[in-house]
């Protein structure tokens, strides 16, 4: 069994355990047990409670979920879009992926999570917390595209110049079909940039929450658990505060060990 | 010969500053084979590209003329020199394996060319692929049509090439070195197919190729290209004679004199240049 086996194994069992404490557990990400606020572990919280008396477990399975499906998705969208401008840019005649190259310049010149801070403050601070956490990820996948595109159009310029693309178009292929025939070429390259989207989106997120700009209380997310570490009180109190760190830097370096592997 | 000629070229063809195609002249009958013979580097891959319009996506300009059934096809707009390339004028490239798409099946090749041309859909495609398939001696059953480019020999890959290039029965097919990566054998049973199509069909050929071997055994006619222009143009019976510099030093290059060779060649179907012709069915 190779690392990159052992990976996918060990991710998709942390995804299958997050599930099965949410299924299990009577405790819900929002219910406040004002009885025990950060409690440590017991029978009723394995892993203890935070400030508001929530289950520290619960929550942070919740936002494992949470940060990976909707990483997941903003990568899909990125690499899409991704995928659409660079083979268009590549295919197209000159000017157009000319212009398209100077706005992926433009995009990745300016600062990023600066623009992403400002972006996500922009918005409404009532937004409700599904909302948030749809607007947050869909910020990032507006903004990752350029340093893929860019990646795409310079290994779609290749395709262009491929001596099959040439012989397709001695065939008498139209410019659509040409498109779709360079499609599949692109793959490689494509998968290891989603892959690599991946865990970039899940950070960024953990960042803007950190801030408090990103998915929005009760809705728990790593960003918004970290913010707990500013009080160094809480943490000589429960080491328990690691655990989602931990957790989370763990699925970053598998998914990483994925994308080598790719 | 008071028939209008199906081809008549007179082009001149450059890269950015760079002419490479000085002054290029012909005339293609029809039912014809043309071989044009030059050494490397003597413009045979920007004329392909420049007859099939495609020279501006290699970044080059053509200027004159390229007659094609009567309509010049450098005036031709793209969309109607689109419906031309592939269904009138087809192309046998160089290097069978990567002018085939390493990402997709041979099946997938057929159907994106057979759309491009042809509405009629698949039932349409199996029917003439089992006869085109037979033709160039290869299997049309579904394991083989499959199968990645990657997985099948240069040989079928160009057998491939050649059934793609004849899928809509083009006026004219141009073959552009097809065997020059091809091992001895090979190189022969392709000849002996592009010579059954021009004898079968009465095919045009333009058969450009640097070995001067196999254009003997398949033309009606030898032109010669050297430095960008047509030096030499002469019927194959006669290119022993030849006398310009380019044709003398691609004659002495060869083991034997051309008469020779012209004279183990295996006309079985009709010994006169356009005896196909007169056979055509």
């Amino acid at each position: 069994m190779t690392f990159a086996h052992l990976a996918r194994w060990l991710l998709t069992g942390l995804v299958l355990f997050a599930f099965v404490v949410l299924l299990v557990s009577r405790n819900s990400y929002s219910n406040q047990d004002r009885e025990s606020p950060l409690a440590g572990a017991s029978v009723l919280h394995p892993a203890g409670t935070d400030a508001l008396g929530r289950d520290r477990l619960v929550r942070a399975a919740f936002a494992l979920l949470l940060s990976t499906g909707g990483a997941v998705t903003a990568s899909a969208v990125t690499t899409a879009a991704a995928a659409g401008v660079g083979t268009l840019a590549a295919f197209g005649p000159a000017s157009v992926g000319w212009l398209a190259m100077l706005v992926c310049d433009v995009f990745l010149a300016l600062p990023w999570l600066f623009l992403l801070m400002m972006v996500r403050s922009a918005l409404p601070l009532t937004t409700s917390p599904a909302n948030s956490a749809a607007i947050t990820f869909l910020v990032l996948a507006a903004l990752g595209w350029p340093a893929c595109a860019r990646a795409v159009y310079r290994g779609a310029l290749g395709l262009r110049k491929a001596e099959w693309a040439l012989q397709a178009r001695a065939g008498g292929l139209r410019s659509g079909q040409t498109f779709r025939y360079a499609l599949p070429n692109l793959l490689s390259l494509l998968l290891p940039q989603f892959l690599i989207s991946i865990p970039a989106f899940v950070i960024a997120e953990a960042n803007l929450g950190a801030l408090g700009l990103g998915i929005g209380e009760p809705l728990p997310s790593w960003g918004g658990m970290l913010l707990e570490l500013d009080n160094s009180a809480l943490l000589v109190q429960t080491r328990w505060v690691y655990l989602p760190v931990a957790l989370l830097i763990l699925m970053l370096l598998l998914l990483e060990a994925l994308v080598a592997e790719v | 010969m008071n028939r209008e000629a199906l081809l008549r070229v007179n082009l001149q063809a450059r890269y950015s500053n760079k002419p490479v195609l000085h002054d290029i002249r012909f005339e293609l009958q029809r039912g014809e084979v043309l071989g044009l013979v030059g050494t490397s580097g003597a413009g045979k891959s920007t004329l392909v590209l420049s007859l099939l319009g495609l020279l501006p996506w290699r970044n080059g300009r053509v200027t004159g003329e390229v007659i094609f059934e009567g309509q010049n096809l450098l005036t031709l707009p793209e969309r109607e020199m689109r419906k031309l390339r592939g269904r009138h004028v087809a192309l046998i490239p160089q290097s069978p394996m990567t002018a085939l798409n390493s990402a997709i099946s041979l099946q997938r090749h057929f159907e994106e060319a057979w759309r491009a041309h042809d509405k009629s859909g698949r039932p349409a495609l199996m029917n003439r692929l089992q006869v085109l398939l037979a033709e160039v001696q290869l299997p049309s059953d579904v394991p083989f049509l499959s199968r990645r480019p990657s997985q099948i020999s240069v040989g079928q890959a160009q057998r491939i090439l050649i059934a793609l290039a004849l899928l809509h029965r083009p006026t004219l097919i141009i073959a552009d070195e097809p065997t020059s990566a091809l091992d001895a054998v090979t190189q022969s049973q392709i000849i002996e197919l592009l010579k059954g199509l021009n004898h079968r069909y009465g095919a045009t050929l333009l058969y450009i190729s640097h070995d001067l071997v196999s254009v003997l055994q398949l033309s009606d006619r030898i032109a010669v290209l050297d430095e960008g222009r047509i030096v030499e143009s002469l019927p194959v019976a006669e290119f022993g004679q030849a006398r310009h510099p380019a044709a003398r030093s691609l004659i002495s290059a060869l083991v034997v004199p051309p008469d020779v060779l012209l004279s183990f060649r295996d006309d079985k179907e009709g010994k006169l240049p356009l005896a196909g012709l007169a056979k055509r069915q």
